[in-house]
C-alpha cells in the first residue's frame, strides 16, 4: 500500500527528533522525486516528515557570498535577482529544470538529497565549488559538494542527517560559467549534461571547474580536465585534447534513454561548446 | 452553391464552454450509487501456462466485494478473431494478459487485493518478433483457434493481397529502381483521458455501461454476445458515452477490461468501475502496429513509375483486435498514391508474445506511407530528378480509377504539391552550409467513409420541439474532434436555423440510431450527409405544413405591424398565392418566401408552426429519422479490389529542417501542410485537427516508441514515453486547404481527420535526407540513429 | 492517522479531515467533488492536473494534502465566477478553438492564468516555456498558444 503518515514539524530540532524515533521515516521537501518514487513502489516508507514548515530553512542571503536554504525552491533561485546576477549558471540551470509546476515546489535541497546522476543543480553547485551544511540532531557538518554524493541515491548523509543550507564563496570577477543540458525533448530529465566555469587572466586560463551529469554513478567533477586546462591558453589543440580527456573519464551507462556511446558523445561536444561559449 | 450561412464561418465549438469549465465529466468524474471499484491482475510472464492461482488472500482482505478468474466466472470471447478471454485459462501469451481482478469499496482496497493474488506459472518460450515467431519449429502461440480447430503456424489467418497489371513486365520497362526495407515503431496513442468504464446491472439482468469507445453499436453487438457467453440470453445492453479524453483509435475494439468490469457487476450486483491509470494505459492497452516494409519501385527514364511492390509484415501481439485490419488501409496508398500501374502488395501478421495491438489514427496508412514515401525520394534521386518534379509527374487526377478500383472522384493532390512546393520555397535550395534540408511527402486516404464492414452507415434523428429547437440523436462519438460541432452547423445549415437551436444529445444506444463507428475519418462525412437528408426532409414537411399555415400566421403578423406602424404600407405582393411549399426557404428558424420583398412581418417563425401543429386538435409534432449509406463498397481484400470509400482525401506536407551533425538533433524549422478536404466546414475545427495530426506525425517521426524488452514495456510513463510539448511544436506551421468540392461530400466536403499525421515523418526524413545525406528507415529517428548514419556516411567517403 | 486541515479553496475556507497519503488532487476531486482537476499520470509529467496555490501553478498529483494548511487554492472552477460566466483566459480557450477533447484543459488554463497574473504581457517563448508542463495530445498547441496571446493582448487593451 501507498499509505503512510505525514508530520509537519515547525522546527529543525523537532524534525531531527522525529527523525530519529519513528523507524523507516523519511523527509520529504518538495516531493518531486519521493513521491514519484512512492508512487512507483521503489519506496514504501511509512511515515514522511515534512521540512516545508521550518521556516529557516527556505531562506536565501546574500552575504558577499550566499547562503541557500535547502527547502529554497528551484523557483525561488530562478526569481531571487541577487543570486541570479552573482551566479547566472545557477539560473540557467534551474531554468532547465522540469516545468514551471515542478520548479515551484521542487528544492535545490531535494534535489541533491535525491542524488540522482542527472540531477540539475548538482552542476553548477560543483562547479562553482559550494559547500554542504548537514545537521543531526546532535552535530553540525560542513562538505565540499563534491564529497556529498556517493552513488545513484546515495548521499554522505546518515539517516538522521538533513541538509540544511548551501553556501557559495563571493563569486569571482573574472569567473564565467555556463550549464548545457541534453534531453529527448527539451522538458526532460538530462541525458547528458555539462557545467563549465573558467576563469580567464591575460588569455590564459587561470581556473577551471567542469562536471557533468548522468554520464557517472554520481554528478562528476571532471578535475583531470580541469587540471588540463589550467594555466594554459585554451586553444583548439587544448579543447581537442579536452573533450578526448572527458569522454574517457566518464563512464556511462546505457539504458532506456541513451546508449553509453550517445552520452560520450554528447560531453565531447559540450565539453567544446561549453569553452566556445564562455570564451566567446 | 457557396452561399453558406454557417459552413466555412469561424464558428464555436458548442462542447468548448464546458470543457474551458470543468463541467465536462469524463468517465474519471463519473460515479454511481454503490459503486465499486474495479482492478485487473495481470501477468508477470510473457508467455506461461497457469498452474495455480491462489485468490484466498485478497478475497479475505476487508473491503473486498468479489475476486474472479476464469475458475469461478463464465469464458468470455472477445476479438476481431475471438482468440481472446476475458479472463485467461490456461495460457498467458503477453504480459498485459488478465488473470484475475477484484471488485473493493475504493480503489486502494482493490489495489491491495490485487497485490495479494498470487499466480503459479510454467514459463514457456517466448517469441518476441515477427521473424522468431515465422521460423519453422517455433512454438505455437495459440495451440487452437476460436473454433478449437488445431493451428499449426504463428501466422494470422487473415490475407491481405493485391496484384494488378504485371509486375515482371514493369520491372523491365523499369530504367531506374529503388528498392528499401522500412519499419516502424509500436506507438501509444496517449489519450490525456485513459480509458475506463462504469457496468451496472439492472434487476433485470440488462446491462447498462458507461464506455469509452468509438464504436458503440458493435460495442453492443459485443457485450450482448457476452451477456450470452454468461448465460443470460437476450438480454441487451445499453452503452452511454461520457465526454471523451481523446481516443485516436483506442476505442475500436471492445476490451478485457470492459467485460471484466461486466463481469465484476454482475457478480456483485453493484456498479463497478474500472479506470486505468497512465502505466496502465501504457502497458495494457493496445498500441499501434510495428511493422516491416519491403518495398521495390521502378520508374522509366521520364520518371513515370513502371511498378510498385510491396511486402508488409506485422508484429500482431498475441492477440487480433480489428488493428490487424491495417493492410486493408494501407492497400489504399500500395496501390493508389500516384499513378502506377503493376502492382503487388502482400501483408502478413504474425502472432508473437508482445503486447497485442490494435487502431491509431491512419490505422496502417502512416505505416505504409513511411515507407513509400520514402522510398518515392529515393527512387527521384535514381533517376535523377527533383523530388517535387517526381512527385508532378506521377501524380493522381480527378475522375481515374486506381489499380484497387478506388474511383477517384476529385483530387487536390497536385494543387496540394504544387501549394507546398511554393510555400516553401522548393527551388531555393536550404543553405547547405547550415546542415538544413527540405522535404516532402503526400498521401491519400478514405475521405468518404470506409466500408470495412458489412453497413458503413449511420444514422440520425432529429426531433422538433415547441421552441423550435432541433434536438439531435447521432450514433457517431464525439471524442474531441469536434464531430458535435460539425453536426450543429451541418444542421443549422442544411435545416435552416441558428446552431444554438441545435442540441446534439449524448451518444446512447437506446436513443441514437445505428452507426458503424467513428473511425476512418467519417465522422464529419457522416454526419452532415446525414444532417443533409434529415434536414431535406424536415424541410419537405415543414414548407408543406407552411402552405397551409402561412397565410393565416403572416396575416397575423401584418395587423401587429400595422398597429405599431400606423401609415405602414405592405407592398404589392399576395403572399397567399404565393405561399407554396416550393416557393419556400427557411433560414435562422424562419420560413419566408424566397422571393417575396423582406418584410419584417413577412415570414413565418418554425417554433410557432410547431405549436400551431402541435396544440391544434388531431395535433402532431415533427420528427424524423434517416439512415445513410455511403455509395461504396467492401473490398475483397483477398483479391485487393473494391472502392472502399465514396471519395478520398489527399495532402502533401513539407518540411524544412536543421540537423545538428555532432548530436544528431533534428531541429524543425517550419512546415506547409496543404490538403484536399473538399470543403471547410468549420475552419477553427479544421486547423485543429491538422495541427494536432502533425504533433502526432512529429512524435511518430523523431520521439516516440513503446520500448520493450521480452514484451515487457519498458517505459510505461511520460517520463520516458515521450510526446511533443508546446516546445516541440515551437514552428511556424502554414497550413493551406484545397477545397475540391467534392459531390459525394456534404457540404462539398471530405475526412480529414487523420490525414494529418500519415505523410509527416516521411517528409521529416526527406529533409534529414536533404540535408545531410542519410536516409533513415527506422522510426523513430533519434539522434542515436542520425549520428550513426553520418558515421556511416563518413566511412563511406572516407 | 487522519488530521483536519483548512485552507482557502477558490475563495471560501473549508475544513477537511485526511489521511497523511492523500493529495491535493484527491482532496479537489473525491472530498470536495471538484473534478475539473484532471489526472492523466499521477507524477508531475502532464499538468492536467494544475491548480494554484497561493498564486503558483503546482501539480496537485504532487501536493501532500496536508500541506494545503492554510493555503489558498484556486481550480479551475474558481475561475469563472460569477458562476455563469466564463473568465476571460477560459473564453479565449473557447474563442481560439484550443479546446478539442477537453482532458487537458483545465489545467492549461491554470497553467496560463497563473502566468499571465504575474507576467501580463509574455513573449512567445514565456508562454512555451509556462506551458511546457502541460501535455495536450489534441491540438498541437498551436491554438493554444494563440488564445493566450490573445487573452493577453485583450486583457492590456482594457486596462
Ligand atoms: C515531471 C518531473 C520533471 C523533473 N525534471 C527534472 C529535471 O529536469 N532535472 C532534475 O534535476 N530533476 C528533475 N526532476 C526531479 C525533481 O523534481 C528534482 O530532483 C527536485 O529538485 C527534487 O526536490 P524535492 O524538493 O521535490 O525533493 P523530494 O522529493 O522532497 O526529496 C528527494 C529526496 O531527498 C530527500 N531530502 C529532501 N530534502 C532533504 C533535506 N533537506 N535533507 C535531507 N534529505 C532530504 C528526501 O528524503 C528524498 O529522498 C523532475 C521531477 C518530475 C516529477
Ligand atoms: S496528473 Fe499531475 S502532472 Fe499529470
Ligand atoms: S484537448 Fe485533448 S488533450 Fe488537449
Amino acid at each position: 500500500m501507498r499509505r503512510f503518515d505525514y508530520l509537519r514539524p515547525k522546527s529543525l530540532k523537532e524534525a531531527l527528533q522525529q527523525k530519529k524515533t519513528i523507524a523507516g521515516a523519511k523527509f520529504i521537501s518538495g516531493g518531486t522525486d519521493l513521491l514519484v518514487q512512492i508512487k512507483n513502489r521503489e519506496l514504501q516508507p511509512p511515515t514522511l516528515i515534512s521540512l516545508r514548515s521550518i521556516p529557516e530553512l527556505a531562506t536565501i542571503e546574500i552575504n558577499g557570498g550566499a547562503r541557500i536554504g535547502a527547502l529554497a525552491t528551484i523557483s525561488d533561485i530562478i526569481q531571487h535577482n541577487e543570486l541570479g546576477l552573482n551566479y547566472p549558471v545557477l539560473v540557467e540551470a534551474a531554468r532547465r529544470l522540469g516545468s514551471v509546476q515542478i520548479r515551484n515546489v521542487a528544492t535545490v535541497g531535494g534535489n541533491l538529497c535525491n542524488c540522482s546522476p542527472s540531477a540539475d543543480m548538482a552542476l553548477p553547485l560543483l562547479v562553482l565549488e559550494a559547500k554542504v551544511r548537514l545537521r543531526t540532531a546532535k552535530a553540525r557538518r560542513e562538505i565540499q559538494i563534491s564529497e556529498f554524493f556517493k552513488g545513484p541515491g546515495e548521499s554522505c548523509l546518515s539517516s538522521d542527517e538533513i541538509l540544511t543550507d548551501i553556501i557559495l564563496d563571493p563569486p569571482h570577477q573574472k569567473a564565467k560559467a555556463t550549464f548545457l543540458k541534453k534531453g529527448r525533448v527539451k522538458m526532460d530529465l538530462a541525458i547528458a549534461s555539462l557545467a563549465v566555469l573558467l576563469e580567464m587572466e591575460g588569455g590564459k586560463c587561470r581556473k577551471a571547474r567542469i562536471a557533468a551529469g548522468s554520464v557517472a554513478p554520481v554528478p562528476l567533477r571532471l578535475y583531470k580536465v580541469e587540471a588540463l586546462l589550467e594555466g594554459s591558453t585554451v586553444t583548439e589543440k587544448l579543447a581537442a585534447e579536452a573533450q578526448r580527456l572527458a569522454t574517457k573519464i566518464i563512464s556511462p551507462i546505457t539504458d532506456i534513454r541513451a546508449t553509453e556511446e550517445y552520452r560520450r558523445q554528447i560531453v565531447r561536444v559540450y565539453v567544446k561548446r561549453g569553452l566556445e561559449k564562455i570564451l566567446g | 452553391m457557396n452561399n453558406f450561412r454557417y459552413i466555412g464561418k469561424e464558428t464555436r465549438r458548442p462542447d468548448a464552454p464546458d470543457k474551458a469549465a470543468g463541467k465536462a465529466h469524463y468517465i474519471h468524474d463519473l460515479r454511481r450509487p454503490g459503486m465499486l471499484y474495479g482492478k485487473i491482475k495481470f501477468s508477470d510472464h510473457p508467455h506461461a501456462r497457469i498452474k495455480h492461482i491462489d485468490t484466498s488472500k485478497a478475497e479475505r482482505l476487508n473491503g473486498v466485494r468479489a475476486v474472479i478468474t476464469s475458475n469461478n466466472s463464465p469464458e468470455v470471447r472477445l476479438g476481431f478473431l475471438r482468440d481472446n478471454l476475458a479472463l485467461k485459462k490456461d495460457k498467458v501469451r503477453q504480459y498485459r494478459d488478465e488473470i484475475a481482478a477484484v471488485a473493493a469499496i475504493d480503489p486502494d482496497i482493490a489495489e491491495e487485493a490485487v497485490e495479494l493474488i498470487k499466480v503459479e506459472y510454467e514459463p514457456l518460450p517466448g517469441l518476441f518478433s515477427p521473424r522468431e515467431a515465422m521460423k519453422k519449429g517455433s512454438p505455437l502461440i495459440h495451440e487452437t483457434d476460436a473454433q478449437g480447430r488445431p493451428r499449426t503456424d504463428n501466422l494470422l489467418p487473415l490475407r491481405f493481397h493485391h496484384e494488378s497489371g504485371d509486375l515482371d513486365a514493369g520491372k523491365r520497362a523499369a530504367k531506374y529502381v529503388a528498392e528499401g526495407e522500412f519499419s516502424t515503431p509500436r506507438v501509444q496513442q496517449c489519450c490525456m483521458g485513459t480509458a475506463g468504464c462504469i457496468a451496472e446491472f439492472d434487476m433485470n439482468n440488462n446491462l447498462t455501461i458507461w464506455a469509452k469507445t468509438q464504436i458503440p453499436f458493435l460495442a453492443q453487438r459485443d457485450f450482448n454476445r457476452a451477456l450470452s457467453d454468461m448465460g443470460l440470453h437476450d438480454k441487451n445492453t445499453r452503452i452511454i458515452v461520457p465526454t471523451i479524453g481523446g481516443a485516436f483509435g483506442t476505442g475500436l475494439d471492445t476490451h478485457a477490461y470492459e467485460y471484466i468490469a461486466i463481469l465484476l457487476a454482475f457478480q456483485t450486483g453493484q456498479p463497478v468501475k474500472i479506470v486505468y491509470t497512465r502505466d496502465e494505459e501504457f502497458a495494457y492497452l493496445s498500441p499501434r502496429q510495428s511493422s516491416t516494409t519491403k518495398i521495390i519501385q521502378g520508374c522509366d527514364q521520364n520518371g513515370k513509375l513502371t511498378f510498385r511492390q510491396v511486402e508488409v509484415t506485422q508484429d500482431n501481439g498475441a492477440y487480433t483486435s480489428w488493428g490487424a485490419t491495417y493492410p486493408s488501409v494501407m492497400m489504399i496508398p500500395a496501390t493508389s498514391l500516384y499513378r502506377v500501374s503493376n502492382v503487388y502488395f502482400n501483408a502478413q501478421l504474425v502472432y508473437t508474445n508482445n503486447t497485442y495491438c490494435q487502431a491509431m489514427r491512419g490505422y496502417g496508412n502512416p505505416e505504409h506511407t513511411w515507407a513509400l514515401e520514402s522510398n518515392m525520394d529515393e527512387l527521384a534521386g535514381e533517376a535523377g530528378i527533383d523530388p517535387y518534379e517526381f512527385r508532378m509527374i506521377n501524380c493522381n487526377r480527378p475522375k481515374e480509377t486506381t489499380p484497387m478500383g478506388l474511383k477517384v472522384s476529385t483530387c487536390g493532390l497536385k494543387e496540394c504539391l504544387e501549394t507546398v512546393a511554393k510555400k516553401l520555397d522548393w527551388k531555393k535550395k536550404s543553405k547547405k552550409g547550415k546542415c538544413r534540408g527540405k522535404g516532402m511527402a503526400s498521401l491519400v486516404h478514405v475521405g468518404g467513409g470506409a466500408r470495412i464492414y458489412r453497413s458503413d452507415a449511420s444514422g440520425l434523428i432529429l426531433k422538433l420541439d415547441d421552441f423550435g429547437n432541433v434536438n439531435a440523436f447521432h450514433g457517431g462519438v464525439e471524442m474531441g474532434q469536434g464531430l458535435h460541432s460539425v453536426l450543429t452547423l451541418g444542421i443549422a445549415e442544411a435545416l435552416g436555423v441558428r446552431p444554438e437551436k441545435v442540441f446534439i444529445n449524448p451518444l446512447d444506444t437506446s436513443t441514437c440510431p445505428w452507426d458503424v463507428g467513428t473511425h476512418a475519418s467519417r465522422g464529419a462525412f457522416m454526419a452532415c450527409n446525414t444532417a443533409i437528408l434529415a434536414a431535406n426532409k424536415l424541410r419537405d414537411k415543414i414548407f408543406e405544413l407552411a402552405e397551409e399555415l402561412f397565410p393565416q400566421e403572416v396575416e397575423k403578423n401584418l395587423e401587429k405591424f400595422r398597429k405599431k406602424n400606423p401609415g405602414y404600407k405592405p407592398p404589392d405582393f399576395d403572399f397567399v398565392k404565393a405561399a407554396k411549399r416550393e416557393r419556400f426557404d427557411m433560414q435562422d428558424g424562419s420560413i419566408f418566401i424566397k422571393d417575396a420583398p423582406r418584410e419584417p412581418w413577412l415570414s413565418l417563425d418554425l417554433g410557432r408552426l410547431l405549436r400551431t401543429i402541435h396544440f391544434r386538435t388531431q395535433g402532431q409534432m415533427l420528427t424524423t429519422e434517416v439512415f445513410y449509406d455511403p455509395p461504396n463498397e467492401l473490398p475483397d481484400f483477398e483479391k485487393g479490389f473494391g472502392n472502399i470509400s465514396a471519395t478520398y482525401a489527399y495532402g502533401t506536407q513539407g518540411v524544412e529542417v536543421e540537423v545538428d551533425t555532432e548530436t544528431g538533433e533534428v531541429r524543425i524549422m517550419r512546415m506547409v501542410a496543404a490538403h484536399d478536404v473538399g470543403k471547410v466546414l468549420n475552419p477553427p475545427a479544421l486547423k485543429g485537427q491538422i495541427y494536432g495530426a502533425l504533433a502526432q506525425g512529429v512524435g511518430y517521426a523523431l520521439y516516440e516508441e513503446l520500448l520493450s524488452q521480452k514484451g515487457k514495456i519498458l517505459n510505461p510513463n511520460f517520463r520516458d514515453y515521450k510526446i511533443p510539448t508546446v516546445q516541440e511544436m515551437n514552428f511556424p506551421v502554414d497550413l493551406e486547404f484545397i477545397e475540391t468540392n467534392d459531390s459525394f461530400g456534404p457540404f462539398g466536403a471530405k475526412g480529414v481527420a487523420e490525414p494529418g499525421l500519415v505523410p509527416t515523418a516521411p517528409a521529416i526524413a526527406n529533409a534529414i535526407y536533404d540535408a545531410v545525406g542519410i536516409r533513415i528507415r527506422d522510426l523513430p529517428i533519434t539522434p542515436e540513429k542520425i549520428l550513426a548514419a553520418l558515421k556511416k556516411l563518413k566511412a563511406s567517403k572516407d | 492517522m487522519k488530521t483536519e486541515i483548512s485552507f482557502i479553496l477558490n475563495g471560501s475556507e473549508v475544513k477537511v479531515t485526511v489521511d497523511g497519503h492523500l493529495r491535493l488532487i484527491d482532496v479537489l476531486r473525491n472530498t470536495m467533488g471538484l473534478t475539473g482537476t484532471k489526472e492523466a499520470c499521477g507524477e508531475g509529467e502532464c499538468g492536467a492536473c494544475t491548480v494554484i496555490v497561493d498564486g503558483k501553478a503546482v501539480n496537485s498529483c504532487l501536493y501532500p494534502a496536508h500541506e494545503i494548511e492554510g493555503k489558498s487554492v484556486i481550480t479551475i472552477e474558481g475561475l469563472h465566477v460569477p458562476k455563469h460566466k466564463l473568465s476571460k483566459i477560459q473564453q479565449g480557450f473557447v474563442d481560439h478553438g484550443a479546446i478539442q477533447c477537453g482532458f487537458c484543459t483545465p489545467g492549461m488554463i491554470m497553467s496560463a492564468k497563473a502566468l499571465l497574473d504575474s507576467n501580463p504581457n509574455p513573449s512567445d517563448k514565456e508562454i512555451r516555456e509556462a506551458l511546457q508542463g502541460n501535455l495536450c495530445r489534441c491540438t498541437g498547441y498551436v491554438q493554444i498558444v494563440e488564445a493566450v496571446k490573445r487573452v493577453a493582448r485583450q486583457m492590456k487593451g482594457k486596462q
